[in-house]
């Protein structure tokens, strides 16, 4: 998986590609890491063509930390198949979920 | 049950895209051959996340002291419906889960969960020191396309 990352508006946005799973979500948690616990993020999923429950994990840990922190954690561009494990898990309704970067950045 | 491929990896998360590809390309080609599956995307997706939870689950309980882990994961045609088994010598598990709760923001626990929201059918059975569990989703095939 690549994470390639920008600043928007105060937010970090990290752009993922590829499969987020048990393999990746590693990866994604240290790049995280290394932004103070206070830094807002939005994760781009638009090019996430695959996400397991692992990935939901890393997911759903860097968002209790950021809220621990009183950081503001959102996801955009989320495709149907990332979707679905989302609604299936019910983790949807711990997210703001946007449909671009831009209005996630923005609000 | 009509074998169609059994591919066995060692229990190492590096491999794990291999087990979850295969499983997608395999239930895509059953799809095609059958003709008459519904949405032949998510038939496909139900296998390649079931397989990927699966699989996880076997490399992260693998026991430390087995020099020799591995996991084995076996597609097989049974009555017009695909079946893939996963097969591990870990030890017992209960294959039964709850969802795990949400608002407790939990990193685990989700995996057996979507197996059986995913899947039509899951099954577990453990013999000679060997989990095997197996799962089916239903697809729409017609006499004709069995013929």
């Amino acid at each position: 998986m690549n994470i390639s990352e920008k600043t928007i508006n105060n937010y970090k946005v990290l752009s993922l590609r590829g499969m987020l799973n048990a393999s990746s979500a590693p990866a994604l948690k240290t790049c995280v890491a290394g932004f103070p616990d206070e830094q807002s993020i939005v994760i781009d999923l638009e090019n996430v063509d695959f996400l397991d429950s692992s990935g939901l994990g890393a997911l759903v840990g860097i968002a209790r930390k950021k809220k621990a922190s009183k950081a503001i954690m959102k996801l955009a561009r989320m495709n149907e198949r990332v979707k679905k494990v989302f609604e299936i898990t019910q983790a949807h309704t711990l997210f703001d979920i946007y449909d671009d970067v831009s209005a996630a950045a923005d609000a | 049950m009509n074998p169609i491929v059994t591919l066995t990896l060692q229990a190492d998360l590096r491999y794990l895209r291999i087990a979850s590809v295969t499983a997608c390309n395999v239930a895509e080609i059953f799809a095609n051959m059958a003709c008459t599956v519904g949405n032949i995307a998510e038939f496909c997706h139900a296998y390649e996340l079931s397989v990927s939870e699966a699989f996880t689950n076997s490399v992260r309980y693998a026991e430390p002291s087995r020099s020799e882990k591995e996991v084995t994961i076996c597609f097989s045609s049974d009555n017009g419906t695909l079946a893939m088994s996963i097969i591990d010598t870990n030890a017992q598990f209960n294959p039964i889960t709850q969802a795990p709760d949400i608002n407790s923001y939990p990193e685990g626990g989700y995996g057996l969960f979507l197996i059986h929201r995913l899947m039509d059918t899951v099954s577990y059975t453990r013999r000679d020191g060997e989990n095997m569990l197996t799962m089916t989703k239903q697809s729409t095939i017609t006499q004709a396309a069995n013929a």
